[in-house]
């Protein structure tokens, strides 16, 4: 199963990564990378658009929770938006839904803080 | 009538995928909601994992077998992997108030599934036994209503 990553650069400082496929331990490390990438970039805030994300394993769920420290670390914002039902039930019995900043839009989340 | 399909991969990331998808199509012929279903084939995910992990350190050319049974009520999966052995009761998911990488795989596994058996009692390796009790049209109620969440 292939994983789909693009990442665009947007005016206002922030980037956008949107990931399409399935995220599991083979596809994590590439999503890490990409994460790894923007994190030392002059970005501000970084959204991560998971309504491509079909499925999630706890290796994903760490590396949005590796994203989540840096984000602290750096003093970056970072949001989540479009969750599937499946990433969205994931994150639910893991208690992480209300430990991230989560939008139901990439509009919306992209909105300065 | 009991359906039972086996099937073996190699222990390399890569494979995982096959396994998702035949427990998909398993699951799918016997009317197991798409919650539950997705939920089954996450902790199924997550053995295989630490067998790759844990088991066999990450080589990728060890059998991992797998074997779903799956009746009107019950779901069963028995995976057997022949890498190291570890203390079952050693295995221990991240308390969840800490906010941390890792150490989700087994929590999941232990919050999804009705029973769960380590046997070690072999020569090489571990055989994995989970079993989950299967209610008809039954859906997790999070996954279809509002949630309390901290949501934007």
């Amino acid at each position: 199963m292939k994983i789909e990553l693009e990442s665009h650069r947007n005016e206002n400082g922030s980037a956008t990564l949107m990931i399409k496929g399935e995220i599991d331990m083979n596809s994590s490390t590439r999503v890490r990378a990409r994460l790894t990438d923007l994190f030392q970039s002059d970005q501000n805030m970084i959204v991560v658009d998971l309504s491509g994300v079909s499925y999630i394993d706890s290796s994903g769920i760490a590396t949005l929770v590796e994203g989540l420290q840096w984000s602290h670390n750096s003093k970056k914002i970072f949001r989540l938006t479009g969750l599937t039902p499946m990433v969205r039930d994931v994150f639910e019995i893991a208690r992480l839904l209300t430990v991230f900043e989560v939008y139901d839009s990439k509009e919306e989340a992209l909105k300065e803080a | 009538m009991t359906e039972r399909v086996k099937l073996t991969i190699p222990s390399d990331p890569k494979y995982l995928c096959l396994c998702r998808k035949v427990l998909q199509h398993l699951l799918a012929g016997h009317d197991v909601s798409e919650d539950i279903t997705q939920r089954l084939i996450l902790c199924v995910d997550e053995a295989c994992s630490n067998i790759i992990k844990y088991g066999y350190d990450g080589c990728p050319d060890f059998p991992i077998e797998i074997a779903f049974s799956l009746a009107d009520d019950r779901f069963e999966v028995q995976i057997r992997d022949y890498g190291k052995q570890c203390n079952p009761s050693q295995f221990k998911s991240r308390p969840l108030d800490k906010i941390e990488p890792g150490g989700l795989g087994t929590f999941f596994i232990n919050e999804i599934m009705d029973e769960v058996h380590y046997c070690t009692d072999r020569e090489k390796g571990t055989l994995l036994t989970m079993c989950k009790h299967l209610v008809k049209n039954e859906c997790f109620p999070a996954q279809n209503k509002s949630r309390g969440s901290h949501e934007n």
